[in-house]
């Protein structure tokens, strides 16, 4: 059904150029993960890079915004813009444009990266006013975001091309999820675009006194809860359009796929106040009703869950699985491409439970702040998304580069492995000991108030994050082997397009359509915070002056 | 919504995804139940 | 919509979304309860003050408790980095606190542990939570939320005799 089509070597390179960056971002984030980690359980690392890094909270604001901003931001736009030209078989449209946006976002990271490693930016990757940052570190940001705006718009002049020459045709489903990603990011990041631009760029460049802290912040997480389902949603791409296919089996529902994405339109964004339930400038009532909102959102999440597991079931099933649960056996665990998927999987479950509880009005009074949030984020962000995006390059590597991997299939599953049974240990350990009350963003060995039932937990910290430096760092051995070798064999990839049980061309057609699906959205949006942003803008009061306290 | 049984699909019944959604359904309820648990015993705010 | 074209919504997945939506109705009732009819609540706006003077006139400008009847207190909180002021505060156990809190510079966090106050601690708004503690001990409130190099050292404790 969906026949081959041969993505021009240029564009191959320009994605390739996405994921260098992407790699090149997590290997140097994720240097300090580890560091935390083992602070954390009593070994301090930090005197001995005193040179160069200053702090833990530097390396922090590193490790945040280079693995959860930068990172994830190159690789989002690379795979979408394969999963693009490739469900859609043709090449970009205006191939110029998305690299003006690429080289935007290329140039923003570095504006921002010379304040953050010049200890000028170390506010963390939320940079709450008012705490000031140098003002590249903010301009550099904006044109992180910018970029990856204009790459989205590069992406719908293809789609549109695409949508005039195959009037009636179904988008197929890659493509699908992989716009609605882009459509969600543009209207989520004006939150962050507003704050910016109309208070921290300006303030930082000395043109106005002060900011208003408590409107920042329902800017930043008006922005801030969505970019997690921005991370979460090309996963979901390839957990529905491509793992079918990876276990050997197909996607047990379009149509549900299809409705699953547009409900994430429709609900990612009306609900950052979840993020501010402790916030004392937001009423009550407003964060009850995000609280309700945050709940239905987790209905497109519990459907994907459904259509997965279905879809491994059938895959299972298919490989000769019998019984109620043997199908789970039958699934080809041996491929390091599909047991990075499953393990990243098994890790949002957990990560699910974890973000209800999050989510759940006051229950965030036990958890707000404490070990328990980087504990929680870890099995989303840092395994559902990361994991599931190792996976994904030990096929997109070869498939850019033309080159098999350049290891053993066991060093890459055991690559796979290793991150998960560090990820099980840190992030349960996390979550116990933030339940006992310890708190985020804060170096324990030098908090006075440690109790001593806390340590055996902490030290379970160190160890998990320990064994996720290896899982980290194999992992980025293999990309940049396999990217560098010269005379490694020739590799013969397919993007992994799924097909489905139910043919496209059946689902209905509202859910091909996308104007009543995006006046909804605004519609919702409207209601949840248009009333608060008129109440916080109106009574805006620019009184907080800048710090720098680091 | 018309029921639409498409040829591939007719002998496949999710049986084992009920399994497994419903292990996560019973961990759910434990996990979130004894946070919630947790958030009862330690005092009222208002 | 033509015959063909249909949902075809499996009905084991038909179950599992009727059971989701299920479930979250009972967790959303649950935090109901416990918000709204037993008073474990989130805080509301409070007031508004410029940071740049709270520490000089108000009732920020002499933090502290002040007892309002037996066993009832309101506790003033300054929040500056690194440190609360007062940093230590004595109640007799099974009296009630509430806590009104701001800071005259960065971002803080309030949390009294083992007790469900936990509040962010913003320049120019007050977060204000009550509490009951009828168990003696020592309770330590410490900053949650990143203030400056010194953040890791900011706390101060509650003594309930
Ligand atoms: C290499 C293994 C990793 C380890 C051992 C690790 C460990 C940690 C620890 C201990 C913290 C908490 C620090 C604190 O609250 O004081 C943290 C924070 C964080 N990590 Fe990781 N991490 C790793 C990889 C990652 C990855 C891959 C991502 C995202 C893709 C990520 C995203 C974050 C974020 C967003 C924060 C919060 C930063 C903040 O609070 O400002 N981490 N990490
Ligand atoms: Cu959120
Ligand atoms: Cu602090």
């Amino acid at each position: 059904m969906l026949a081959n089509y041969e993505v021009s070597q240029a564009e191959k390179k320009f994605i390739g150029l996405h994921l260098l960056f992407a790699v090149i971002a997590v290997s140097i984030g994720s240097l300090f993960g580890p560091l935390q980690a083992l602070e954390h359980s009593g070994l301090d690392l930090y005197p001995y890079l005193q040179p160069i890094f200053k702090s833990y909270y530097q390396g922090l604001t590193i490790h945040g915004v280079l693995n959860a901003l930068v990172f994830t931001t190159f690789f989002i736009t690379g795979f979408l813009t394969l999963t693009t030209i490739y469900g859609l078989k043709r090449p970009l449209r205006y191939p110029k444009l998305n690299a003006v946006g690429f080289w935007m976002m290329v140039v923003g990271l570095v504006t921002a990266a010379i304040p953050i490693l010049a200890d000028e930016a170390t506010v963390l990757y939320t940079f709450y006013p008012p705490m000031k940052a140098h003002w590249a570190f903010y301009l550099g940001l904006t044109l992180v975001v910018v970029g990856s705006w204009i790459e989205g718009y590069g992406m719908y002049f293809t789609y549109y091309a695409w949508r005039k020459e195959n009037p009636g045709v179904r988008t197929p489903l890659t493509t699908f999820g992989g716009l609605i990603t882009m459509v969600m990011w543009q209207i989520a990041t004006l939150g962050v675009a507003a704050e910016i631009l109309t208070m921290l760029l300006p303030w930082s460049l000395g043109l106005i006194e002060g900011t208003d802290p408590q409107l920042a912040r329902t800017y930043f997480w008006f922005t801030g809860h969505p970019l997690v389902y921005f991370w979460l949603l090309p996963a979901y791409v390839s957990w529905y359009g491509m793992l079918p296919k990876q276990a050997g089996g197909k996607l047990f529902s379009d149509s549900l796929a299809r409705f699953a994405f547009w409900l994430f339109l429709l609900l990612s964004v009306p609900l950052g106040f979840h993020h501010q339930y402790v916030d004392p400038g937001v009423p009550a009532g407003w964060k009850f009703l995000h609280a309700i909102l945050t709940y239905s959102v987790f209905i497109p999440s519990m459907l994907t869950a459904f259509t997965v597991v279905a879809s491994l079931e059938y895959a299972g099933r298919k490989r000769g699985g019998k019984g109620l649960l043997g199908w789970i056996r039958a699934l080809p665990w041996g491929d390091p491409i599909v047991a990075a998927q499953l393990l990243a999987g098994i890790l949002f479950f957990f990560g699910g439970i974890g973000g209800i509880t999050n989510a759940s009005y006051n229950v965030n009074l036990v958890v707000h702040n404490t070990a328990w949030v980087p504990g929680h984020f870890h099995l989303t962000v840092a395994s559902a998304v990361t994991l599931s995006f190792m996976g994904i390059s030990y096929w997109l590597v070869p498939y850019l580069t033309g080159k098999k991997l350049a290891v053993s299939n066991k060093f890459a599953l055991a690559q796979v492995w290793t991150w998960f049974v560090g990820m099980m240990i840190f992030s349960n350990a996390m979550h116990v000991v933030g339940l006992l009350g310890a708190p985020r963003r804060t170096p324990l060995g030098l908090a006075p108030y440690i109790p001593e039932e806390w340590s055996g937990h902490l030290l379970r910290v160190g160890i998990g994050g320990t064994i996720m430096f290896f899982g980290m760092y194999m992992y980025v051995y293999i990309v940049a082997k396999t990217a560098w070798s010269k005379k490694a064999e020739p590799a013969n990839v397919e993007v992994p397009l799924a097909e489905s049980v139910q043919d496209p061309q059946d689902t209905p057609e509202w859910l091909d359509k996308w104007v009543p699906w995006l006046i909804g959205t605004v519609a919702l949006l409207l209601v949840a915070y248009g009333p608060q942003l008129i109440d916080q803008i109106s009574n805006i009061s620019l009184t907080s002056p800048g710090f720098k306290v680091w | 919504m018309a029921e639409h049984k498409n040829s591939d699909n007719g002998e496949f019944h999710p049986k084992g995804t009920w399994v497994i959604l419903l292990i996560f359904v019973v961990t759910l309820i434990l996990l979130w139940g004894s946070v919630y648990v947790i958030l009862l015993s330690r005092g009222v705010t208002v | 919509m033509t015959e063909k074209q249909s949902m075809h919504i499996d009905p084991y997945e038909k179950n599992w979304i009727r059971l989701s939506i299920g479930l979250l109705v009972v967790f959303a009732l649950a935090v109901t309860i416990a918000g709204f009819a037993m008073g474990i609540q989130v805080p509301s706006p409070e007031a508004r003050v410029d940071p740049r003077t709270v520490a000089d006139e108000g009732p920020w400008a002499e933090p502290g408790l002040r007892e309002l009847a037996p066993g009832k207190y309101e506790a003033y909180v300054l929040a500056q980095t690194w440190q609360f002021t007062p940093r230590e505060m004595t109640i007799p156990a099974g009296s009630e606190v509430t806590f009104y809190i701001t800071s005259k510079d960065v971002q803080h966090g309030f949390k009294l542990q083992n007790t469900n106050i936990n509040v962010m601690v913003i320049p120019g708004q007050v977060s204000k939570l009550s509490v009951k503690i009828d168990e003696p001990g020592r309770y330590d409130y410490i900053c949650t939320e990143f203030c400056g190099l010194g953040h890791a050292a900011m706390f101060g404790t509650l003594i309930v005799e």
